[in-house]
């Protein structure tokens, strides 16, 4: 699987969240798209799986846009 | 005769602590594409709904109806371990409350003059909960391989302490209430 750009894990962002992707812009802060932190633990695990990637607690500490998330995926992608 | 204000709080603890857990596995399930740890997580959810309807049935017949909660048990264990970011370590948090809610209903089937009601719904959950540690123990190992077993023994290490440290808090905190569960069982609290 070729390594993702990140317009493309933006998408899929937008698309497990099922918000707009007009919304999710790589400066957007991940808290401010979903009603409860329940749901930024299920796109960690949608997008884990989508990529074949593991994040730890200490990755998604320092994640808080949808551009860190999107770079994070990126470089952790084989 | 009617239940103590306590174990009628006790029994409805038990229910939304039931209700959580199989939100929390329901989402879950939701989310995980097919796979035997869909599969099985599909089950548990299950399971955890049927406790709650169990606990409700048993209020019932014991002539009251639960008090209405909005937090649980696993709202505070989240806050203390912090949320789980990959499928291990949803299945390692998993196994540690699994154990402790095993702990926390023999504590309580050890009560003298347990009710007959309380007895039977507590025996009928027991037996879900011996497969849900199995089955998570087994997925647990599975993942090894991609998440490294030391990776699986510290995590788990961590949510133990995290899990004891809420333990602590929660007899602290309804001290007065469960009161009737410490007297009954006192050694059951160590784990």
């Amino acid at each position: 699987m070729p390594t993702p750009s990140n317009d493309e894990i933006t998408e899929r962002i937008a698309e497990v969240l099922g918000v707009a992707p007009s919304r999710v812009r790589p400066e957007v802060v991940l808290s401010e798209l979903v009603s409860d932190s329940y749901r930024l633990v299920e796109m960690a695990i949608e997008l884990q799986d989508d990529y074949d990637v593991i994040f730890s607690q200490a990755d998604l500490s320092s994640v808080t846009t949808v551009g860190d998330l999107a770079d994070l995926v990126r470089t952790r992608a084989p | 005769m009617l239940l103590s204000d306590d174990e009628l709080w006790a029994l409805s603890y038990y229910r939304t602590s039931e209700i959580n857990g199989s939100l929390f596995f329901g989402r879950l399930a939701r989310t995980l594409k097919p796979s035997p740890i869909q599969h099985d997580l599909t089950k548990h959810f299950a399971d955890e709904a049927q406790h709650a309807w169990y606990w409700t049935d048993c209020l019932d017949r014991l002539g009251t109806r639960p008090i209405k909660m909005s937090d649980a048990y696993q709202d505070q264990y989240l806050e203390a371990a912090g949320l789980p970011v990959n499928l291990m370590e949803i299945m390692a948090i998993t196994l540690v409350f699994e154990r402790r809610v095993i702990n926390q209903y023999a504590r309580h089937l050890a009560v003298p003059n347990v009710r007959v009601e309380v007895k039977e719904t507590i025996e009928r959950i027991m037996e879900d909960e011996r497969w849900h540690v199995q089955w998570v123990r087994d997925a647990l190992t599975g993942m090894e391989d991609r998440f490294g077993k030391d990776t699986i023994a510290d995590t788990l290490r961590r949510y133990r302490q995290a899990d004891r440290e809420v333990y602590t808090h929660t007899l602290a905190e309804h001290e007065a209430r469960l009161g009737f569960l410490l007297d009954a069982h006192p050694q059951a609290c160590e784990d």
